[in-house]
């Protein structure tokens, strides 16, 4: 055809259109979270949320996931079982294609089902009990389960603190029972005695009963499970009550609030965690300082459970090159050697983690490096 | 020596529960209301006591200052809440009071944040002393003759004074007492503030014995305040006194011995229904 | 869709709890803060028939025959006690339950029992949930019409001049609790197979305030008053999306204000505004 006036006009402006026109924005990726913001696990819920707005924040200021930003959707479920399966049909209904639980394990595990039904990937960032993973391949577990936490415990005072009589004080709930669980199966294998276990409830506050009973016990360790508002205050009655044995506790206490009530009783607590305040790696140097600086207080083990369980979707995401759900599944599959602020992230075939357990103490009012449990024979983690 | 130091925690626990439960038997006593929102006051009374402390670096003043804001809002609640409803079937006063727990349990977190308060260093009671092969703390010296003191102002004021005796009036017989120019209004009022302040006191205390002051602290101990009334006998205060001692004794040796078996609430709970079970008007009531 | 089912469901079990609750402390006036332990005793029943293998309709029958015969055994004592004390030794026998329980390992501890096989769909417990919730209903106000309702309220309004005329009391009040406990613990069973995992936390005493509450805000006495109450509670969480942060805020402020302007509930409201009683 002829080169006419009209012609060469069409194609100048097919042309020039993309550079006329601005460039339509790529909507942004939607991960769904569901914590308790309210009920009495607000505390854990809003350090929960905390982390997961870092993480997508930093992702964001990184480029993005595919050019398009990432963007969370939240959903308060109290910790509530029947408040969480009704929010997961929800993330369902409103197209979210990853979603993250940032809550107990109760609601966790039965949203766990919706999305294993719904074939959408769903990672929990901190909920420790068992059944989560069994829900089925498309559910994933960033966090140790509680039996491996505490054959971790286990192995660190026998070989490292060298300890062989142990009271155990357990929190009466599904952290402190497996928690527990896993110290006492292999507590034999490393020598150790359990002299006693008392157990307490998630509501008290004052333990008289048992400091008394312990001062009785005299044992050589105490392995305390329990979160910050419990064993702050049980740990200060301890040393209150003259009792000088070390205190091995875990990582509920991974918070700076545990030092804040407990003050000088906490000096010397060592706990098992995966967050490691004094780690020169990278990425876990960026989310703690980055935490602090952004939330004005220091980080904790729940935010950084939850920003890793972000941070690992992200990279998902990136790695399929797409949305689509059964690639991101895929994808965090067959991670292995991604590093993120609590470790280094490696599945097994049933979606949970292998990695090494921190010991962090507290010294001078803060966590620093004590050792680190490294047994991937002893800290492997369910496979069915 | 051991089932010793569990008598004492026991006693601790029970001086504890006493000094709350009072203020819900008073108000028990006078208006047949289950006074749930009890609790309120009582964390107000914690959070006020802990911020001033930690401000002004004087316990004293904590004190104080948790007395007299628990204080003002007793009357209040009672003003907003209870007075209009007086006529009314006793769950709607019930319900009305979990409804003021439930919303200002939430207002607290909202105000203080979910995270808590603890005294600082300098204000908190660490002080211990060691008393034939125990450690007793200062704290829980504090809380047992606060306890004891109180009390017992409290009965010498319900039988020597004019105000004590109006109000013993009033309890028995409000139509009776008015028309003996008892300012029936007034007794209320008066009820609630000394229910209040002595929560607010005891919130203080509380704090200071757990090491950590936080939003829903006084719902646990409110319910159990409940049972520890009913326990004792339905506004009897002696009664109130009795069922909190042996209420924190057998929560202490429980909690220890029945640990496999119950939680320490389910052990409080199976005491007060067998005890109910055996003495329905409870331990020192009036059978009916 | 799914989402909408799924509220849908919960709101036909907090129903089936409400008017169950409401037998006993709106018809008998027999107040019980331990409603919950019940729907929990149902749960863990049903749960622990169907992972033996019973089937569906079996392990649901469990649920509530348990939680009736618990019921019954309550009112029993119940009956030694009254009032004041009646709300306590309720209050009691929930703590009580979920204390057993969590120390329990055979019915899963703190841990709870899961993989409760689940045999229905969405639609499914959807369609039973609201069946039930609505045989429920169908039953209550036939009661309350029936001899058997006018006897529990001469019970709920006088017991000494009830028992003078000749009524059981005791009678009646242990049934108006096996009748609410059993529908209880029917909603329990059902829930139990929804959720595939149930841990002793959602039976607590917090549960039971919001099942009571429920009845409060619809009317004690009132069925259609009660249903309307657990439903408008049930979406509250949706409802007040706006206030996320304030949720328990508002909830707590919604029992003070319906208690305070009117303490006959949604009811009694109807009865101002109509003249006419909401069955």
């Amino acid at each position: 055809m002829s080169l006419t006036l009209p012609r060469l006009l069409l194609a100048a402006a097919a042309l020039g259109a993309p550079f006329a026109l601005p460039a339509a924005a790529a909507p942004n990726i939607r991960i769904g979270l569901h914590a308790p913001l309210t009920g009495f696990a607000a505390a854990d819920g809003k350090s929960a949320l905390q982390g997961a707005e870092l993480a997508v924040a930093q992702v964001n200021a990184a480029g993005g996931v595919n050019g398009r930003k990432l963007e969370l959707v939240v959903e308060d479920d109290q910790a509530r079982a029947d408040q969480a399966v009704p929010l997961a049909n929800k993330f369902l209904g409103s197209g979210l294609k990853v979603v993250i639980s940032g809550s107990y394990s109760a609601p966790t595990r039965a949203a766990a089902t919706v999305f294993q039904k719904a074939r959408i990937p769903y990672i929990s960032a901190y909920a420790l009990h068992p059944d989560i993973t069994r829900a089925g391949n498309y559910v994933f577990r960033t966090s140790f389960t509680g039996e491996v936490q505490g054959k971790a415990a286990a192995k660190f005072i026998g070989t490292i603190l060298a300890k062989k009589k142990v009271t155990l004080i357990t929190l009466n709930n599904d952290f402190g029972q497996s928690l527990a669980a896993g110290f006492r199966s292999v507590a034999g294998q490393f020598g150790l005695q359990i002299v006693n276990e008392y157990s307490y409830a998630i509501g008290d506050r004052q333990f008289g009963s048992i400091v008394a009973s312990v001062k009785r016990d005299d044992p050589a360790v105490l392995y305390i499970s329990g979160y910050f508002f419990t064993g702050g205050p049980l740990v200060t009655q301890l040393r209150g009550g003259g009792v000088t044995a070390p205190i091995v506790g875990t990582e509920g206490f991974d918070t700076y609030e545990f030092i804040a009530i407990a003050k000088d009783a906490a000096e010397g607590v060592m706990i098992t965690t995966s967050l490691d305040r004094d780690s020169t790696s990278p990425p876990a140097r960026r989310f703690i300082d980055e935490y602090e600086s952004r939330y004005r207080t220091p980080a904790n083990m729940v935010a950084a459970s939850t920003h890793t369980a972000v941070t690992v979707a992200a990279e998902a995401l990136r790695r399929a090159g797409t949305d689509d759900p059964a690639k991101v599944r895929s994808a965090i599959a067959a991670m292995r050697d991604f590093d993120v602020s609590t470790g280094r992230i490696a599945f097994n075939e049933l979606g949970e983690i292998r990695k090494a357990a921190q010991i962090q103490i507290i010294r001078g009012a803060a966590f620093h490096h004590y050792a680190t449990i490294d047994d991937p024979v002893l800290l492997a983690p369910p496979t069915r | 020596m051991y089932y010793v130091e569990l008598l004492l925690v026991g006693l601790v626990w029970g001086c504890t529960y006493a000094l709350i439960a009072l203020g819900v038997t008073l108000v028990y006593g006078l208006l047949r209301i289950l006074h749930v929102a009890h609790a309120t006051v009582f964390t107000l009374g914690a959070y006020v006591g802990v911020l001033t402390a930690n401000h002004f670096g004087s316990l004293a003043a904590a004190f104080v200052a948790a007395a007299l804001v628990a204080g003002a809002l007793g009357p209040a609640i009672y003003r907003l809440v209870y007075q209009p409803i007086l006529d009314r079937p006793p769950y709607v006063a019930l319900i009305a009071s979990i409804g003021v727990v439930v919303a200002m349990e939430d207002g607290f977190r909202l105000v203080f944040g979910p995270y808590g308060e603890s005294f600082s260093r300098g204000t908190a009671l660490t002080a211990t002393y060691a008393v034939g092969g125990m450690i007793v703390s200062l704290v829980q010296v504090c809380i047992v003759v606060t306890a004891l003191v109180l009390l017992a102002a409290f009965s010498l004021f319900a039988t020597r004074t004019r105000a004590g005796v109006a109000w013993r009036a009033t309890v028995s017989d409000p139509a009776m007492a008015a028309s003996f120019g008892v300012g029936v209004r007034g007794v209320r009022y008066l009820c609630f503030l000394i229910a209040s302040a002595l929560a607010g006191i005891a919130g203080v205390l509380v704090g200071l014995l757990n090491g950590l002051i936080e939003p829903g602290m006084g719902s646990v101990i409110s319910y159990k305040c409940l049972a520890i009334i009913v326990l004792g006998g339905l506004g009897n205060v002696a009664g109130t006194l009795v069922a909190s001692l042996m209420l924190g004794v057998v929560e202490s040796y429980g909690t220890v011995f029945l640990d496999n078996v119950l939680d320490r609430d389910a052990i409080a709970f199976l005491f007060v229904i067998v005890v109910l079970l055996v003495r329905p008007q409870g331990l020192l009531g009036q059978r009916r | 869709m799914d989402y909408y089912l799924s509220v849908a469901t919960f709101a036909a079990l907090n129903v089936i709890l409400a008017v169950g609750l409401n037998l006993i402390s709106g018809f008998c006036g027999q107040v019980s803060l331990g409603h919950a332990a019940f729907y929990g005793l149902g749960a863990y029943a049903a749960a622990l028939c169907a992972i033996a293998g019973l089937p569906f309709g079996l392990s649901l029958l469990a649920g509530g025959l348990a939680a009736g015969a618990c019921g019954a055994v309550v009112a029993f004592a119940a009956v030694r006690v009254r009032e004041d004390f009646l709300a306590i030794v309720t209050m009691g026998v929930g703590f009580l339950f979920l204390g057993a329980v969590r120390k329990q390992s055979w019915l899963g501890a703190e841990m709870g029992i899961a993989n409760i096989p689940s045999p229905l769909d969405r639609w499914g417990y959807a369609a039973l949930a609201t069946g039930a919730a609505l045989g429920l209903v169908l039953l209550s106000l036939h009661v309350r019409r029936s001899w058997m309702g006018r006897a529990f309220d001469a019970v709920a309004q006088d017991e000494d001049a009830a028992r003078s005329i000749g009524i059981d009391v005791a009678g009646y009040k242990i049934t108006a609790f096996l009748l609410g406990t059993a529908a209880a613990g029917l909603a329990g069973g059902i829930y139990a197979h929804l959720t595939q995992l149930i841990v002793p936390d959602a039976f607590n005493f917090i549960e039971s305030i919001s099942i009571l509450a429920m009845v409060a805000i619809g009317g004690l006495g009132s069925t259609l008053g009660v249903v309307a109450g657990a439903v408008l509670l049930t979406l509250m969480p949706e409802l007040f999306r706006v206030v996320n942060e304030y949720k328990l805020l508002a909830y707590g402020g919604l029992l003070l204000f319906v208690m305070r302007v009117s303490p006959g509930g949604l009811a009694g409201l109807v009865r101002r505004l109509t003249g006419r009683e909401l069955p």
